[in-house]
């Protein structure tokens, strides 16, 4: 499929560079063309894919839009892309909350604004890269390109501890991607492709020794990302200290980038390590889920609550992901999304009072609903989606890991149930503080209810956050043939089990019997799209 | 022995002929024309070098030995003869501006440095232990006096006197290797000592050998043999440390890498484990060290005794694939440090070069184009994508890993991690701090400066995005046994 003569994926891939060039070329002075550039163009990179969905199938377990070129023959290095359920939703949610957060910055961002714009959108090219790259060395360039604008978004437009918070992103997220990179290296020396396909149709070739230190080299680059404790340091610096839109990108894309690593490269290459881990890393996500959650209880800055959380938030995801269940791994990836579109919208949230009132200390604040009824009705959907309220996007992905995790482990489950009432707790008490209450402080007195430009960037949120919340099945469809593609390899009994003492649809039976390139949803290696 | 000297044999050596020529009439132009001698000598060998690249463009495909033997042509010397020749082209280009602005040019180094480069070119053609002395000595000595000819800088004087110490030392001990590697052999040919050694099993050849190379580790400023390195390259002129930074270090490479494949390749173990501790010392210190500098020459001094580190990664993991990293690396090592060093000529205070990490603040308010520049260096320097400091580190810790030296490539990755640390203190001065208050400024636009880093940012840039350009090459002049 193409896009005005470009392959698809391609072209949403650099169509934010593009962008980006066009803004070099604007006068410096002119303030709001630079602006109107940068929200167009994100705008239209959206619709670019959303065009994805017109071609897209989803009854199809395979990676689609294909496209391959040699890039560094010597060294077996191609230019390879493709997605499939998973990195569709990714790159959807991507492409939305970037154009929000450029929506979102039309006021917030003073001063330097052509740099702003443009690292932005570079950002934007380093993120659809990574959820697009099916060549390891690709996916890792796009990876690491993206810490470059992220450090500079920190740096220049952040906080009071702007560099440090900058430099410790920086320098965490380099640490464990370069450990990736060794680990993308060892697996060369064995498989002699970086081409991730073709590795998964080889199956696991490396002893199991190595390849438990190479699932940890992952682990290390996905980990701090995410982040799992006891990697999350980074994470409360970066968060409080960027501006609201690269809080958003964190929290909503940044973030996923870890969680989409373990479900695309860890699960599947390396299955046997990943199941020998599993336990430990299951832990880890229980502690980072209580942990977070304890800690955001005790908060007295808005952003830093809503950081913490995101670490108890992502400790779900990962659970999901590591009970190696279809329902809990289908609900985790859902959770991604879920807290990209919940957790995005509250740092928005947060960044409308910021920006009125230059504190995000939440003892400023009180009374606020009755100044800012809006306002109020959309922090509380948000506050309700990131809680779970049945009915709303949060509640249907952590449902879905719950009973899956249930299904493997209780005692998991009992552990994570709790942090849904943690985060109940402090998020309804974040929203009793700064909502309810009697309007103290004469600053609150003159406060301006959202204006349609900013009620324009929740929108689209709340209308997913419904949507997700009522309707998850159009999104859940695309997500079916994808995990079941990673079950089969990383929980290859789970089928098989199903099948023997159910007896569920002879569907099950037919993909047994399909062969083995066809199961692990490799068929389009023989009709690639050109 | 009749065609020793014989026309045809001359052919390959017309590069290093152009260049003398070269440097006899630099030095005509530069006592003749009283005026101004020290520019037009200047341009005499800028043209001289156009002129030599247009003959090492011609000789690509030769393949000879000239002097009886004692010099090979071959892809790998012609590769290492575009390293010099673009390093010493740099060296003078940058010179121009730097001289003319501090209002003391001397002439001498525009024929001292095509002299440098007669050696340079014959120690990377050398496979014999006598004209790789006399090439070595021959880059060496103009080199002590390039470190220390800015007179009007006492820093100049003590980077000239200590930078020859060293090299004297570095030299005897050198000599003493050859000395033990001749009297056991009895040759001086590569080749035919490599024979009279195969069968010998001797602790005195392997001493040899040791010597041989700790003479050529402190000119690669390998750790613990890089003491002088910092000092030199903060005192002696920038333009020149553009120049001393690199290209020597190119030639010992050229000619450690000949003695490993040739004279020494049944040492490969032990030489692979020295190159290992080598590596990870050099590439450690270096980077350490580098984290406390606020002075941008001795930081980027530190730094490129850390990228020497990261070659001799390639070095101990010698074969297949090491053999074209190590290559791919130097190219890109010459364009980042040339870079690197240049961007000293950004700014100035107080009548002297900016040379602090603080002499950068605001810089990208001031010269945005220069700043962008600059972070492509900086993050080439770490090695991050999208640039050729990023491919040439995925090439030589795949060739690690491929050897399976799994720590080495894991400390070659951690050590880009501290690395990322210093590098991004001058990017945080550029983009995040304001210009500190008074001296430091630009000064009227230094476009030539500006063009030159421009130049390299995109050559970077395009040896990150399209790799093969060089890859091809290095591959093409990989020298095999």
């Amino acid at each position: 499929m193409t896009l005005f003569g470009i392959p698809v994926l391609t072209f949403i891939t650099f169509f934010p560079l593009v962008g980006g060039l066009a803004l070099l070329f604007l006068p410096r002075v002119r303030r709001g063309a630079v602006k109107l550039v940068a929200v167009v163009v994100t705008g239209l990179e959206f619709l670019a894919t959303l065009f994805l969905l017109t071609g897209f199938d989803a009854a199809s377990g395979d990676m689609q839009f294909v496209e391959r070129a040699q890039w560094i023959p010597s060294f077996h290095v191609q230019y390879l892309m493709g997605i499939d359920g998973i990195s569709l939703l990714l790159i959807l949610l991507t492409s939305l909350l970037t154009f929000l957060a450029a929506l979102s910055s039309w006021e917030a961002i003073r001063d330097r604004l052509k740099e702003y714009y443009l690292f932005l959108l570079l950002l934007e090219v380093g993120m659809i890269g990574v959820f697009v790259s099916l060549d390891l060395i690709l996916f890792y360039v796009f990876w690491e390109v993206m810490l470059v604008p992220m450090y500079f978004l920190i740096g220049i437009w952040g906080g009071e501890r702007k560099l440090y918070a900058a430099i410790k992103f920086f320098l965490y997220t380099l640490f464990g991607s370069v450990m990736m990179l060794i680990g993308i290296l060892v697996l060369y020396s064995h498989y002699h492709t970086f081409d991730l396909t073709a590795m998964l149709q080889a199956g696991s070739l490396l002893p199991l020794a190595l390849q438990t230190w190479v699932f940890l080299a992952f682990f290390l680059g996905f980990a701090i990302k995410v982040p799992i404790f006891p990697f999350h340091t980074w994470l409360p610096d970066a968060h409080v200290e960027a501006p609201t839109a690269g809080s958003v990108i964190l929290a909503g894309v940044l973030l996923k980038m870890g969680a989409y690593g373990f479900i695309r490269f860890s699960l599947p290459l390396f299955p046997e390590a990943s199941r020998k881990c599993a336990p430990w890393i299951v832990a880890l996500a229980l502690i980072s889920i209580v942990y977070g959650a304890l800690v955001s209880l005790m908060q007295k800055d808005m952003k830093k609550l809503i950081a913490y959380s995101s670490v108890s938030h992502m400790g779900f995801v990962i659970l999901g992901l590591f009970t190696f269940s279809p329902l809990a791994v289908k609900g985790a990836v859902l959770q991604m999304i879920n807290h990209g579109i919940s957790t995005g919208a509250l740092f928005l949230i947060v960044g409308i009072v910021y920006e009125r009132r230059h504190t995000r200390l939440i003892a400023d604040f009180g009374g606020l609903s009755s100044r800012m009824p809006v306002y109020a009705a959309v922090f509380l959907i948000m506050a309700m989606s990131s809680i779970g309220l049945p009915g709303l996007n949060g509640f249907i992905g952590e449902f879905m890991i719950l009973m899956g995790t249930w299904t493997v482990n209780g005692v998991w489950t009992a552990i994570a149930a709790t942090g849904i009432i943690l985060g109940a707790g402090y998020m309804l008490w974040l929203y009793q503080r700064v909502m309810f209450g009697k309007l103290v402080d004469p600053a609150n007195q003159s406060l301006k209810d959202l204006t349609v430009r900013e009620f324009a960037t929740f929108l689209p949120l709340i209308v997913l956050a419904f949507w997700i919340g009522i309707m998850p099945k159009p999104f859940l469809d695309v997500l079916d043939k994808p995990v079941e593609n990673v079950i089969r390899i990383v929980a290859p009994g789970y089928y098989k089990k199903q099948t023997a003492t159910k007896g569920t649809a002879p569907a099950m039976g037919e993909i047994q019997s399909v062969p083995p390139e066809e199961r692990l949803g490799l068929s389009h290696l023989r009709n690639e799209v050109r | 022995m009749d065609q020793a000297f014989s026309a045809a044999g001359l052919r390959y050596l017309a590069p290093e002929i152009a260049l003398l020529l070269v440097a006899a009439l630099s030095m005509f132009v530069h006592l003749f024309f009283r005026k101004r001698g020290q520019r037009l000598a200047g341009y005499a060998t800028l043209a001289g070098f156009a002129l030599t690249a247009v003959i090492l463009a011609l000789t690509r495909t030769s393949r000879g030995e000239i002097f009886s033997g004692s010099l090979t042509v071959d892809p790998f010397s012609l590769y290492f003869k575009w390293i010099f020749l673009v390093s010493g082209a740099l060296a003078v280009f940058l010179s121009f501006r730097f001289f003319n602005i501090e209002k003391s040019e001397p002439g001498e180094i525009y024929y001292l440095l095509p002299l440098t480069l007669i050696g340079m070119m014959a120690s990377a053609s050398s496979v014999d232990l006598i004209s790789s002395y006399v090439a070595f000595e021959l880059f060496a000595i103009p080199s002590y006096v390039l470190a220390g000819i800015f007179k009007k800088e006492r820093r100049s004087a003590e980077a000239g006197i200590k930078y020859f110490f060293l090299g004297t030392l570095s030299s005897g001990i050198m000599l003493l290797g050859m000395a033990l590697v001749f009297g056991l052999s009895g040759e001086t040919r590569y080749a035919a000592i490599a024979q009279s050694l195969a069968g010998a099993n001797s602790p005195i050849a392997l001493t040899g050998m040791i010597l041989f190379f700790v003479g050529l580790f402190f000119k690669a400023a390998f750790v613990p043999f890089h003491m002088w390195a910092p000092d030199v390259y903060e005192g002696a002129p920038t333009p020149l440390v553009v120049f001393l930074s690199t290209a020597p270090k190119a030639a010992v490479f050229a000619i450690l890498i000949r003695l490993m494949v040739t004279v020494f390749g049944r040492f490969e173990v032990q030489w692979s484990l020295v190159f290992q501790v080598l590596a990870l010392l050099t590439m450690f210190w270096g980077n350490i060290a580098a984290l406390i500098q606020k002075n941008i020459k001795r930081l980027m001094a530190y730094s490129s005794i850390a990228h020497a580190g990261y070659i001799a990664i390639g070095l101990a993991a010698w074969g297949e694939p090491a053999r074209a990293a190590v290559l791919f690396y130097l190219a890109v090592y010459v364009v980042m440090n040339a870079a690197a060093f240049g961007m000293i000529l950004l700014r100035r205070k107080n009548g002297t070069f900016g040379e602090e990490v603080e002499d950068m603040r605001g810089l990208a308010g001031t010269s945005p184009l220069a700043a962008a520049c600059l972070l492509v260096l900086l993050l080439s320097l770490t090695g991050i994508p999208p640039t050729a400091g990023f491919m040439g580190k995925y090439f030589l810790f795949a060739a690690a890993i491929e050897k399976k030296m799994y720590i080495l490539a894991a400390a070659g990755a951690l050590n880009s991690v501290i690395s990322l640390f210093y590098y991004f203190r001058i990017g945080r001065a550029m983009f995040m701090e304001e210009p500190s208050p008074g001296p430091a400024a630009s000064y009227r636009r230094p476009a030539g400066v500006e063009t030159f880093l421009a130049l390299a940012a995109l050559v970077l840039l395009l040896w990150g995005i399209l790799p093969a350009l060089l890859a091809d090459a290095a591959a093409a002049s990989v020298l095999a046994k």
